[in-house]
């Protein structure tokens, strides 16, 4: 672990309530996240990890509760979320979700010819220089439905490291890729962290890659609708109080069956 | 063979025999009639079931959901159930679907049950888009204040899509509206020695109605279809939230440049519309009615002298295009997560479209003819 004092957090969520319709999601979290260090947040599936990206990411409104990051407050007296903290962080969709009417060059371009003032000649520097980041230098005239999976994903890596954020959310980086690609995937993000200083909230059930990248997790449990637990996934693995983080962790299913 | 179930009571025990071949593809037979017999017989003493299959007999999942409802109705009626006798195979799936069964359902409500179709989702509905339609405004707002996002390089490639690429379609369908007209006021017109007046209906008709009507058709179906389904499919791929957290508003982004494509490529069009019509009405007239061309011309100048007639069509059009792109955009926008929603939001962008074409156009005359403007 890197440091770790007590002051640099660079997003904090205080007691986020998400629900769809009548359905509560999740109930009352709250969480720091430490400068320059990657956050997983795991648990099983339909516990709401994605769910707790989106309203971090500013697309969905929690019900009560709100995500500060360091130049405010995510959501205010609006419906959505407040423009000037969203500048700060780039987002990983779990399908990439990249433009596909544009063309990669153009679709790392997009937020840099709307935001910045740069001439455009630069801008498409900027842009074949975040493609070469991922591996992808060469590809800038490829449209996203010509590209495999595991380079869709990193073409997105790419388009979030547009506008340089400060930190990155990824909505399970490695799903449904193969596991030489998602190891990949994974250096590249360790690579990202420690040169760039980028601080990253991924979201995953990747055993392998929560225990490649995190330096911090939580474990968000879909009876509770919390966080059950949260440290360093090593020694959760081994210490943890809970049997579901254990199970989890260890991939077993050592829930006893209801015999009858 | 078929299947069968042998029942023999004995003092408090029965037994079950099961024989012939209980795969899917064979019928039940009368084995549920027996069961359910089986089954009224109540008893006063609780019994102890035994089950047996016959060696020789095939089996399959259709035995397997036999013996598990066997073994529900059974712990129901307080009589004790004893499957030991079964091959070995069939009592480890036995056990295994009895745990998969204890596991708690999943409310597949998981999303607000607004149940579809009835007045609180229509008012509902009506709220989102009159909602949709005040954004819209306010973003053609900071447009002609020149703070919107909204690229020109988009707003010219849609006035493409919707414009010069639906000439072969309109062309068609205008010509052949011209000539039907044609061909149905001739034959009226006859009766009354006055077939030369059939320029002015058709050259009337197509600047006053149809014209403006049909292209709106033609673009409802095409244009209209063609915006809620790209949008609604970058809805699905999650394109439109990731525009969301680059903080460039869809409305700008997406929305604006089709919607203001659509709305000042539609009057181009219905006067297009209108000169291919009245040029199918000439087909008519000259090849048919052997009426000269500059005959057939002169007399669609003479119905035409007040150009008033035209412009209504082309402002009706201007409403037009604007309600076609609004609804496809809005569908496109509000497509829900799956598929299915995807082909709902397409049909629906349609459907709407044209109803509220033909509301916005009947309305219209009604407003012309009360302010004396016909």
């Amino acid at each position: 672990m890197t440091v770790s004092t007590e002051n640099n957090w660079i997003v904090k969520v205080d007691g986020l309530v998400l629900r769809y319709g009548r359905n509560t999601v999740l109930d009352d979290i709250s969480f720091e996240v430490r400068q320059g260090q990657c956050l997983t947040v795991m648990g099983p599936s339909g516990c709401g990890k994605s769910t707790l990206l989106k309203s971090m990411t500013g697309l969905l409104r929690p019900v009560a509760g709100n995500v500060e990051f360091r130049n405010g407050l995510l959501w205010g007296k609006s419906d959505s979320a407040n423009q000037e903290v969203v500048s700060n962080f780039g987002v990983l969709f779990q399908g990439s979700a990249l433009w596909g009417a544009m063309n990669l060059l153009e679709n790392i371009s997009l937020p840099l010819q709307t935001f910045s003032k740069l001439k455009n000649s630069e801008i498409e520097e900027i842009a074949s220089y975040k493609l070469s980041l991922v591996g992808l230098s060469g590809c800038e005239h490829l449209y996203p439905s010509e590209l495999s999976g595991g380079m869709q994903k990193r073409a997105g890596l790419a388009r979030a490291l547009s506008m340089d954020p400060e930190i990155l959310f990824l909505d399970e980086p490695s799903a449904g890729l193969d596991p030489i690609n998602s190891s990949q995937l994974d250096e590249l993000i360790i690579e990202l962290k420690s040169s760039l200083g980028i601080t990253f909230v991924v979201v995953t059930h990747e055993l392998d890659s929560i225990f490649q990248i995190s330096n911090d997790s939580i474990f968000l449990s879909p009876s509770t609708k919390s966080i059950v637990d949260q440290g360093l996934p090593t020694t959760m693995k081994t210490s943890s109080k809970h049997q579901e983080v254990l199970n989890f962790l260890s991939r077993t299913n050592a829930v006893d069956q209801d015999p009858l | 063979m078929s299947k069968s179930l042998q029942i023999t009571h004995n003092d408090t025990c029965v037994d079950f025999t099961f024989s012939g071949d209980w795969v899917l593809r064979v019928e039940s037979g009368e084995v549920k009639e027996q069961w359910n017999h089986f089954l009224s017989q109540k008893s006063p003493v609780s019994l102890n079931c035994r089950f047996f299959l016959k060696p020789d007999s095939k089996w399959d999942s259709s035995l397997l959901v036999f013996l598990l409802k066997a073994r529900n109705d059974l712990i129901k009626n307080d009589h004790s159930v004893d499957f030991t006798n079964l091959p070995e195979k069939l009592q480890n799936l036995l056990s295994f679907a009895r745990q998969r069964t204890g596991e708690k359902n999943i409310s597949s409500h998981v999303l607000d049950p607004a149940d579809e179709g009835s007045l609180f989702s229509f008012v509902k509905a009506c709220q989102q888009f009159s909602t949709f339609w005040g954004k819209w405004l306010l973003s053609l707002g900071q447009l002609l204040l020149g703070r919107s996002y909204m690229r020109f390089s988009d707003f010219f490639g849609a006035c493409r899509d919707c414009g010069a690429t639906a000439l072969p379609i309109v062309t068609l369908i205008a010509f052949l509206t011209g000539l039907t007209m044609a061909f149905v006021g001739s034959v009226q017109l006859e009766k009354f020695n006055a077939t030369i007046y059939v320029a002015d209906l058709v050259s009337l008709a197509m600047v006053r109605e149809m014209g403006a009507l049909m292209v709106a058709i033609v673009m409802a179906g095409r244009t209209g279809a063609s915006f809620a389904a790209e949008l609604g499919a970058m809805k699905l791929r999650e394109e439109i939230d990731s525009l969301r957290t680059f903080g460039i508003p869809a409305m700008d982004f997406l929305v604006l440049p089709r919607t203001l494509a659509l709305f000042f490529m539609t009057p181009l069009l219905t006067l297009y519309a209108d000169v291919v019509g009245i040029l199918g009405g000439l087909t008519v007239g000259t090849q048919v009615m052997d009426f000269s061309s500059l005959h057939y011309f002169e007399q669609t100048q003479s119905a035409l002298t007040n150009m008033w007639e035209v412009y209504s069509g082309l402002i009706k059009s201007l409403a037009f295009g604007l309600i076609i792109g609004l609804v496809g955009c809005y569908k496109g926008m509000f497509t829900g997560s799956s598929s299915a929603s995807l082909g709902k939001s397409v049909t629906s962008s349609v459907v709407v479209s044209i109803t509220l074409i033909v509301i916005c156009d009947a309305c219209f005359e009604i407003f012309f003819s009360f302010m004396g403007y016909r």
